[in-house]
């Protein structure tokens, strides 16, 4: 058991690490867009250079300051790919990257160090990302955890109902049900969510308040992304249990519990519920990342000020925000890796043949 | 137990061999062989409700090659008159749903429209001409409204003594100019809503040009109080005045509250003046700021909710300020038959029916460019003769932002997202179904190796590839298939793994290969074709997975877009997939939601019947199901 999670534990670091790197070598060797206004690009330009990204220079040669003078495009042309200068008098201040390695050597060392993601350039310029990071994550985590204790119980009661009345009218309805949702794009379901409870009912807010409106709203606004969060969810969860639950409803340890003297009930509750869910409680963890990442668009939708909607500011065309990208991506990772290690360890925990230590 | 008791009862006598004297090992099979294929035909035709989804998607997909071959409606150039059209749909629009007709609620309504009889008035916005109004369908209502909008009418002004002033002033905002005569009298009218105990209101007038204006009337009561001006100012054949209102008060925030204030010579219909809401809440004060404050309550606004028929608009005449002459003569070629011979100058011109121009109005000045003549002439056009439509078109999904016919559109977002679908599932598997055989025949180190590579490569988040591919490539196709492919292949390739592990050490993998066959005759001659049902099965449920991405990327901005189009082959595709129609749908969700569920409810079939023929196909290729059912 212990090498066993010791074993999956490495093998999450060394994904984690194989993907941030990956991430950050390709996205830092893309053409940079530093923050829009002048003094923006000098402080960020600073800051570059501290953090070990760049190197700067004064040029005082009278013929290059005066070419830089005449044509910047042809003078940046001379210069390695992302860089600039600033005219200063009768200099030029030239700021240079260095090597993309020893950028990364540098990022690392920062983080590992300093907990030193760097600094937006377009969202928030000069601001630092971890910051944009930390005030955005709370909504996101709240509404999915909110998510989270929503669907399972639903999801679960579903599904037993199902493969306890299998093929009756209750089961064929929740199939349908299920069929549907697992089917429905969740921006489809949330453009209805919205079109019909707050559009066309008004019963619910059109978009999620900001985060200084106090009272019912809070807890209102809720509903609807939650509710767009949770159908996909619910059904995959209900058609897992329902499918577990009608196999060990077959299995012949439950007909040995029946005719052990045990009633229907006893049966299940006893027998039948605590094995099917085996596999199911790594699912559930699992189903975590899936809820996270469908809550993108949700955000995106209903206007909720969570880590999904600022990635997409970042990535609005020709305004890439690469620093907030990364940072943003690096916790989508970790949640999700962390997770999938989770599970990997629930199964250990769960099953008692992996417990045990039981080789496949 | 009684089918037992019946044959026990069937006499010995009555059975007999069936092949005691035949030989049988040189005769044909009467009944075909059933084979893998076939028995999953059969299989797959049993559930009738698989056979239904099948048949839908089928339908759909048909659909979305044909439709926009053959429609004759625009879906490709922009079309600004028929912009935002509601659907209409034939048959069911005689039932009143899908007529072409939207329902304008709340429009304020013009004062001067109002019908004396029916006391209903039409709407005052420009946007809405009232022929276009479907009669009978207007209905008014009134709300309350404080605010000094011309439409609010009715209700109580109130001038207000502010803290620490006990005086206070207000005038009518022009002269009044009266003839006053003892034979037909002036009336001053005042009614007075409400006052306050210790407020006193006095009406100030001056009797010539050169006099102080002075107290005529003092009033203390709520009440409708009646004063003769000539009694109070005396026979003139002109007096100019204003009329000032004076509201004194021994105790602060002492109120006068007006209904309304009114002037007519005796006997007269109409009012000479009348102050009432607005008029009446716009009156200046005399002199200084911040004594007091002039509010008015309990107004009615009125407002009219209507039937309007935007196509009827759309269709109607138009005009073009700047037609160019060259434009305009090609034009009356074309319709020489119906507009008949155009004088040289056709300003002013009767054009007969039935021809595109309904008026010329005016011309503008030539300009010389490049030694040719230029000029534009300022017409209307009468739209639907124009654009050659004879009778008013069903546009059965409306139109789009664009003025694009969307029901069009949406079999041709369908069939690009069907498009990238197929292709991108394609490469999946091709790749999937190299990789897992590699890695399931060769197993060990080879197989470990490529395990955890692809184990890797599943982990990455698909927010990571985006974010890379969109900083290299921006949005679009190449984005798109990217991200769809990037770990898309790794589903298959287990699948195709588990089977070559399952068929590899087989005896007829091992009879082969004794007899020197290669490795590729081996995997691709022997061990695939007989795991192929469940790699079919995971490819097809992969088309449905894959359009649901694209739908999504699209619709978040990073996949295709409009004025995008990508080809495959020959064929050049437009970059408009069910996702971005989705995302246009979204900005105008409150006012034309035609827009996202038409789109919406076509996707939502799509993926249902598409999961449906998926599972169906599963159930059928999986031999373990055999006679479950």
């Amino acid at each position: 058991m212990i090498r066993y999670s010791l074993i999956r534990t490495l093998w999450v670091f060394i994904i984690l690490a194989t993907v941030l790197s990956i991430n950050f070598i390709l996205l830092k060797n893309a053409p940079q867009l530093p923050p829009p206004t002048e003094e923006g690009r000098s402080i960020y330009y600073s800051r570059q250079v501290s953090d070990g990204f760049m190197t700067v220079r004064i040029e005082r040669d009278p013929d290059l300051v005066r070419e830089a003078r005449e044509s910047r495009p042809t003078f940046l042309n001379r210069l390695p790919r992302n860089s600039d200068f600033f005219h200063e008098g009768d200099q030029i201040r030239i700021f240079e990257p260095v090597p993309l390695i020893q950028q990364y050597f540098s990022w690392v060392n920062n983080i590992v160090t300093e907990w030193n993601w760097g600094v937006s350039t377009w969202v928030q310029p000069n601001v630092e990302v971890f910051e944009i990071l930390m005030s955005r994550i709370p909504v996101t985590i709240r509404l999915n955890l909110v998510a989270l204790f929503f669907y399972i119980p639903i999801g679960f009661a579903l599904g037993i109902l199902a493969a306890l009345r299998k093929n009756t009218l209750v089961d064929n309805f929740i199939s349908v049900f299920v069929m549907v949702m697992i089917s429905l794009p969740s921006f489809v379901i949330m453009t209805f969510l919205v079109l019909i409870f707050a559009f066309g009912l008004g019963w619910l807010p059109t978009s999620f308040p900001s985060s200084d409106v106090t009272g019912a709203v809070q807890y209102t606004a809720l509903v609807l992304p939650v509710l767009g969060l949770s159908f996909g969810a619910i059904a995959s969860l209900t058609r897992t249990s329902r499918a577990e639950l009608t196999e060990v409803l077959t299995s012949e340890f439950l007909l040995l519990a029946r005719t052990k003297g045990l009633s229907q009930t006893q049966a299940v509750l006893r027998h039948a519920l605590r094995n099917s869910m085996v596999p199911l409680v790594p699912g559930i963890i699992g189903s975590f990342v899936g809820l996270l990442s469908g809550s993108v668009i949700i955000e995106l939708i209903y206007a909720i000020p969570g880590t999904g909607r600022i990635f997409i500011r970042a990535m609005t065309q020709n305004q890439y925000d690469f620093n907030l990208i990364l940072a943003i991506t690096a916790f989508y990772t970790v949640v999700g890796l962390f997770a999938i290690l989770l599970v990997d360890l629930s199964y250990g925990f769960v099953d008692p043949r992996i417990r045990m230590g039981a080789r496949k | 137990m009684q089918i037992h008791q019946k044959l026990d009862k069937v006499d010995k006598s009555s059975f007999e061999f069936v092949q005691r004297d035949h030989k049988i090992y040189d005769k044909k099979f009467e009944t075909k062989p059933i084979g893998y294929f076939k028995d999953a035909m059969i299989r797959f035709t049993k559930n009738k409700t698989n056979v239904i989804a099948s048949i839908i998607l089928f339908t759909l997909i048909m659909l979305s090659i044909f439709i926009p071959i053959f429609t004759s409606r625009n879906y490709t150039t922009l079309e600004p008159r028929l912009t935002l059209l509601p659907p209409r749909i034939p048959i069911v629009e005689r039932f009143g749903i899908f007529d072409g007709t939207r329902i304008i609620p709340g429009q304020e309504v013009d004062i001067s429209t109002i019908d004396p009889e029916t006391g209903i008035g039409l709407p005052f916005n420009t946007n809405f001409p009232h022929e276009f109004i479907i009669p009978g369908s207007v209905t008014n209502e009134s709300v309350p409204c404080t605010s000094t909008q011309e439409s609010c009418l009715g209700g109580t002004v109130r001038i207000t003594l502010r803290e620490q002033s006990l005086t206070t002033s207000y005038r009518t905002p022009t002269l009044l100019n009266f003839t006053l005569s003892q034979a037909t009298p002036h009336i001053l009218t005042i009614d007075l809503n409400d006052i306050s105990e210790t407020a006193t209101l006095n009406v100030l007038m001056r009797r010539d040009f050169v006099s102080d204006y002075e107290v005529i009337a003092s009033i203390t009561e709520a009440d409708v109080h009646t004063f003769n001006l000539v009694d109070l100012l005396g026979e003139s054949t002109f007096l100019s005045t204003e009329m000032r209102l004076q509201v004194v008060s021994t105790e602060i925030a002492g109120f006068v509250e007006f209904n309304s204030i009114d002037i007519r010579q005796q006997g007269a219909e109409d009012p000479q003046h009348r102050f009432e809401g607005r008029n009446l809440a716009l009156f200046p004060l005399v002199s200084g700021a911040g004594a007091s404050r002039i509010t008015r309550s309990d107004g009615q606004l009125l407002l009219s909710t209507f039937r309007f028929d935007p196509y009827a608009r759309a269709l109607g005449p138009w005009r073009r300020p700047t037609f160019s002459a060259e434009e305009f003569y090609a034009l009356m070629e074309a319709n020489e038959a119906t507009c008949g011979i155009v004088p040289t100058n056709p300003v002013g011109h009767n054009f007969p029916e039935g021809c595109p121009v309904l008026e010329v109005r005016g011309r503008t000045e030539s300009v010389i460019v490049g030694g040719i003549e230029r000029y534009s002439y300022d017409l209307t056009l009468d739209f639907a003769t124009f654009r050659g439509f004879d009778t008013t078109p069903f546009f059965f999904f409306g139109t789009t932002n664009g003025g694009r016919d969307l029901f069009a559109l949406t079999w041709v977002a369908l069939r690009t997202s069907l498009l990238i679908g197929v292709v991108a599932s394609a490469i999946n598997i091709s790749i999937g179904v190299v990789y897992g055989a590699i890695s399931g025949y060769y197993g060990g180190k080879v197989d470990i190796l490529m395990e955890r590579f692809s184990e890797i490569i599943a982990r990455i988040p698909f927010l990571v590839v985006l974010a890379i591919m969109v900083a290299y490539f921006g949005p679009g196709i190449t984005t798109l298939i990217v991200v769809l492919i990037v770990s898309g292949w790794i589903g298959v390739a287990s699948v195709t793994r588990t089977q070559f592990y399952r068929f590899k050490g087989r005896e007829y993998v091992l009879a082969s290969r004794t007899l020197g066959a290669k490795d590729s005759r081996l995997i691709f001659r022997h061990i695939l074709p007989n795991g192929i049902g469940t790699i079919i099965t995971a490819s097809v449920l992969m088309i449905p997975l894959v359009i649901f991405t694209e739908s999504t990327l699209s619709f978040l901005g990073f996949g295709i877009g409009h004025g995008q189009s990508f080809s495959i082959g020959p064929f050049e595709f437009s970059g408009v997939s069910i996702g971005v129609l989705l995302a246009d749908g979204r900005e105008e969700m409150l006012n034309n939601p035609h827009l996202t569920y038409f789109p919406a409810i076509i996707i939502s079939i799509l993926m249902i019947t598409f999961n449906m023929f998926g599972n169906a196909l599963r159930d059928a290729f999986n031999p373990s199901l055999r006679g479950s059912e």
